[in-house]
């Protein structure tokens, strides 16, 4: 940036404040195809034995491959959900004309920064009284809603950058404004509704505290239920194999993340929870 | 043009069906069930009516009914048409049954042992202990542990069993014997009495504070300008690294952590050769678990204000730099007068947005310490997960739960309220240009 200063004091430094991060995720890979010995830090042989969760089902918890079954399409139902509703509502409130238009438009803004997990407890009892607890139905619906306030939000943001002028030619041309929607409108904001929906399903996979309070069945089980179950059980201790069920459930992520990092680098700057 | 005003509605109305159902009626639950005494033991749609050794506690306790209560929980044996049906049904001796109907048909005794001396007297007794036990169970008739849908079948029942209750003692009665939820105040009594509830807010004070000042904005703000200060490729390389325990998923990030401070894990061996003894590192005491705590929430909650000051830097023209350059600033006078004055509405944002994050959120704390050892970073979010939802304490209090949450419910709506007011909320409703 600025010529005139050293720069490699300062990338020394934050090199030194990097490397443990940096180390802790190349152990994470490094011990889920390695043994090492007691009171070491230097693996000594080459092993596949902790990913063999992928072809035997550990006692008591349903197979991996069901919890993935579940994550996928968990987070697959949010994100289509999520993408539906928030392209029409946000296009509604960017362009048309509503009554209490800014009321809407408040109250999506206060929703966006009001704590969701707040309301946990009651969505619990909710779900309970609806007969959806322990389904897959009720904790897609639960967390869609609760992404909605943000895809609208980001949504709203991308359909104001459109320009008026291919609207009014649409117009013009005696479309109507739903066909000047669909037609006009939508294709101009497609890198917007694949960065949504890849920042909606990498937030309905990495999912936690939802699922276990809401489906915490071994049938209807996410993959972050499964691996959390895991480490809480005491009588089976083994930091190898909770490391592969992770590298495992990561492996999406990681692919989303290399793919499309500066997409979602512009979408968490735009605010989420955490 | 007219229709487009149905389009905008019609639109709109599934992301409202959505808010309505999962936000407003939540709220307005949260605030009708933080006045109840719901939990596990009163179930969450209705209750039914009935004595028994629980319901009557308060019964002697706070209504002085003692006599009543003892009354109430006092079983009869009565030699009745369905006790011996039921007696002939368990496999009681056929000939006794018989010979018991002829004898003692109608007759009631106070105690089970007065029962079975009659049993005894039969001239077809049965052999064993036993099997006089068996017969003499079936005759045991009480309210007790008896559920009733309606408090008028309930006092139907007591009145078949000769108890006479006056106004004052029918009131108390069905007030103590029913046992679904009731509206109530106790929870907010019980919130301002507990020591617990002071020793919580402390420890959620600390929390977000230390987070939000150490990593959300002042770590966020050294990785800022560090990478703000060098060439585009490590900068992005830092960037991306620091933005992956955001990506992580929480379960999996703890994990990480946890490998780090476990007894046979990195900080353990490390640290062995120097004298120090493996052990639990997160957990072994209240500051090292702090310690882990701030570590985990921060480091996440860095890579947002890293972002957003970032892309705040970026926005500042460059000749700006080059000017004060060229006048001979060093670097902190630039970062002084030139990075932080524009930084000024960006931390705000971080500040306030991140202080609402971190007092509701709880994810990484469960995760990590579950609030240990012995309850040290038990922050407010986490108790009521722990009171109304974790399975680990027996007996779920959702009213409870529902009380400590509206606290953070009505902190959550205010702050989101000056959110509204402090950022700009006129330029982003610009009235639309078609119409």
């Amino acid at each position: 940036m600025s010529g005139n200063y050293r720069k490699w004091p300062i990338i020394l430094f934050l090199g030194v404040l990097t490397a443990p991060l940096i180390l802790m995720y190349i152990y994470l890979f490094v011990d889920t195809i390695t043994n090492t010995p007691p009171g070491s830090m230097i693996p000594n042989e080459f092993t596949l034995e902790h990913w063999r969760l992928l072809t035997e089902t550990i006692p008591g918890r349903p197979s991996i491959w069901l919890a993935t079954w579940n994550t996928f399409v968990f987070a697959t139902a949010t994100t289509a959900i999520v993408l539906a509703v928030s392209s029409s509502a946000g296009y509604a409130l960017s362009r048309l004309q509503l009554p209490a238009r800014s009321f809407f438009l408040g109250g999506i803004m206060v929703l966006h920064a009001f704590p969701t997990v707040t309301l946990l407890i009651a969505i619990f009892l909710i779900l309970q009284m609806l007969g959806l607890y322990n389904s897959l139905i009720g904790v897609i619906l639960v967390k869609s809603a609760l992404e909605l306030p943000f895809g609208i939000w980001i949504m709203k943001g991308f359909y104001d950058t459109v320009p008026w002028e291919i609207e009014m030619a649409g117009i013009q041309d005696g479309a109507t404004r739903f066909q000047v929607w669909t037609k006009l409108v939508l294709p101009q904001v497609k890198p917007a509704i694949l960065a949504l929906g890849i920042f909606s399903f990498l937030a309905g996979w990495s999912e936690f505290v939802l699922p276990l309070v809401l489906a915490p069945d071994n049938k209807v089980q996410v993959l972050s239920v499964y691996l959390a179950a895991l480490i809480a059980d005491d009588q089976n201790f083994d930091m190898a194999l909770f490391k592969s069920v992770g590298v495992f459930y990561v492996i999406p992520v990681i692919i989303l993340f290399v793919f499309f990092q500066n997409r979602l680098m512009n979408i968490y700057s735009g605010g989420t929870k955490g | 043009m007219g229709n487009s005003k149905h389009l905008g509605l019609y639109l709109l109305a599934p992301a409202g069906i959505f808010v309505i159902l999962f936000f407003l009626a939540p709220v307005i639950l949260t605030g009708i069930f933080g006045f109840t005494n719901m939990s596990t033991a009163t179930g969450i749609t209705g209750g039914s009516y009935m004595v028994s050794e629980s319901s009557m506690r308060p019964l002697r306790s706070h209504f002085g009914e003692e006599a009543l209560a003892d009354q109430l929980m006092q079983r009869v044996y009565t030699i009745d048409e369905a006790g011996l049906q039921a007696a002939a049904e368990a496999g009681g001796d056929a000939a006794a049954i018989r010979e018991l109907e002829a004898r003692f048909l109608g007759q009631s005794f106070d105690r089970r042992r007065d029962v079975e001396v009659a049993i005894k007297s039969l001239n077809a007794r049965p052999s064993s202990t036993r099997a006089i036990k068996l017969i003499s169970a079936e005759f045991e008739r009480s309210v007790v542990n008896t559920r009733f849908d309606t408090p008028e079948e309930m006092l139907a029942a007591i009145a078949g069993f000769g108890i006479v209750l006056n106004n004052a003692q029918t009131e108390a009665l069905v007030d103590v014997a029913y046992t679904g939820w009731t509206f109530t105040t106790q929870n907010f009594k019980t919130m301002l009495e507990l020591p617990d509830t002071k020793k919580t807010l402390i420890n959620t004070l600390f929390y977000v504070f230390a987070t939000l000042i150490l990593f959300n904005t002042g770590f966020a703000l050294v990785l800022s300008i560090s990478t703000h200060y060098m060439p585009s490729r490590p900068a992005g390389f830092f960037r991306s690294i620091w933005l992956l325990p955001r990506v992580t998923p929480p379960v999996l990030y703890v994990l990480m952590w946890k490998w780090l401070a476990w007894d046979t894990g990195f900080l353990s061996v490390i640290l062995e050769p120097l004298g120090f003894a493996p052990r639990n590192w997160m957990l072994d005491t209240p500051a090292n678990a702090w310690t882990f705590i701030i570590l985990i929430n921060g480091i996440v909650g860095a890579s947002m204000g890293m972002l957003i000051f970032s892309s705040a830097i970026k926005a500042i023209p460059p000749a700006l730099f080059h000017a004060s350059e060229v006048d001979g600033a060093t670097r902190r006078q630039q970062i002084w007068h030139i990075i932080l004055p524009q930084l000024r509405w960006p931390i705000l944002f971080i500040t306030i947005y991140q202080t609402l994050s971190l007092l509701t959120s709880f994810e990484y704390i469960l995760l990590a310490t579950d609030g240990g050892p012995g309850g040290a970073t038990e922050v407010w979010a986490l108790s009521t997960y722990l009171k109304a939802l974790s399975n680990y304490g027996g007996a779920l209090q959702y009213g409870y739960g529902a009380a400590l949450s509206l606290v953070l419910v009505v902190i959550g709506i205010s702050v989101s309220l000056i959110y509204l007011k402090l950022f700009d909320f006129k330029n982003l409703t610009a009235p639309p240009k078609i119409e």
